[in-house]
């Protein structure tokens, strides 16, 4: 089952007026139409709906709200955007959506002062780690270590290594293939709260376990 | 922040051939990598290469990960390819080009479209397709 042609036109004759939004769509089903490619905006995730230009030498079309689409047949424009109803997309997409992997998530684990011990709220945030990872089909988790800013930047390299090492034993010993885990240092670099040298924060001192 | 970490974290050479650029996740019924015009089973953990094809019979979906979070699927009776990828942040070097080449594929954006939204480029055989930061669905009829 294909989008029909007929829906091109639709597009263009919308864009004449406002409130593209609410096309009426007009199912055809025409097996002699031209072949032609076709661009969805979807959801992501976390629900947010982005932004996407569809090109081409012949003009853009712009899509900008949740299941925009546009046609695009060799050697002509984009068409306008049109709007794609949830049923449309499961049948053109359903399956390639079915087989895209779940979005990386991500858990902050925070460090007391100099040292290479959580804070007793992010030793309980390793069982959550361990849970995500189990969900999900071939798991693979980087582990980065960062620290605040007191003391040298050398010294908060290994620091921040240490930690990450520190996290990545916690989780193997938790059960976790070691092969799955990578672990980086970007000691001082990256604060999350941008602060001048030689500065306390507790936030900055962390480690950011990702998994995908 | 946050993000250039993960982003500087793909590196570490203990996990993965440095040249890896990300993994097959999901992969049921006919699915192929197809890496120097060889096809090679798609099996879950199956390591990716740049410029390596994504490809399935009328059975088949696949579903991959890259290195910057960035997924990819496609359904069955469809190509991908993933044509360049780049994603060395600390060197500059970012980029993603993914080239549809026939049925149905989704794309999920990752750290490269946060960093740098105009590296990535998504290209059918009529159009270019630039994102900012977000999810894209492309269907691509065979001619």
């Amino acid at each position: 089952m294909r989008l029909g042609a007929g829906f091109a036109v639709l597009g263009l004759t919308c864009a004449l007026a406002s409130g593209c939004a609410q096309v009426r769509r007009v199912a055809v089903d025409d097996p002699q139409r031209p072949p032609h490619d076709l661009a969805v905006l979807l959801p992501d995730s976390d629900g947010t709906v982005g932004h996407a230009t569809v090109s081409n030498a012949s003009g853009t079309t712009d899509l900008s709200e949740a299941r925009a689409a546009t046609r695009i047949s060799r050697n002509q424009a984009p068409s306008a955007a049109t709007v794609l109803t949830e049923a449309d997309v499961q049948r053109e997409f359903g399956d390639a959506l079915s087989a895209l992997p779940p979005a990386p998530q991500t858990f902050t684990l925070h460090f007391q002062f100099e040292s290479e011990n959580l804070t007793p709220e992010s030793r309980a945030l390793v069982t959550a780690t361990l849970q995500a990872v189990k969900a999900r089909p071939v798991p693979d988790v980087l582990v980065v270590g960062h620290t605040d800013t007191t003391g040298s930047a050398t010294l908060n390299f290994q620091l921040a290594l240490r930690r990450a090492q520190t996290v990545r034993a916690l989780l193997v010993a938790a059960g976790l293939d070691e092969s799955a885990v990578a672990v980086a240092s970007h000691g001082e670099a990256q604060p999350l709260v941008p602060t001048p040298d030689n500065t306390y924060e507790a936030r900055n001192r962390r480690v950011l376990i990702t998994v995908r | 922040m946050a993000v250039l970490g993960v982003a500087l974290a793909t590196m570490p050479a203990d996990a993965q051939p440095s040249n890896t650029i990300g993994r097959v996740k999901i992969a049921t019924g006919s699915a192929f990598v197809v890496r120097a015009g060889t096809s090679m089973p798609a099996s879950p953990g199956l390591a990716l290469l740049e410029t390596d094809s994504l490809k399935t019979g009328a059975d088949g979906r696949l579903g991959v990960s890259l290195n910057d979070d960035t997924r990819i699927s496609i359904g069955p009776d469809s190509e991908a390819r993933l044509s360049r990828y780049r994603y060395a942040p600390s060197e500059g070097a970012i980029a993603l080009v993914l080239n549809f080449i026939r049925g149905a594929a989704v794309y999920a954006s990752g750290q490269i479209a946060k960093l740098s939204p105009d590296a990535v480029r998504l290209e059918t055989p009529a159009a270019i397709v630039g994102v900012r930061g977000t999810t894209v669905a492309v269907r691509v009829d065979p001619e």
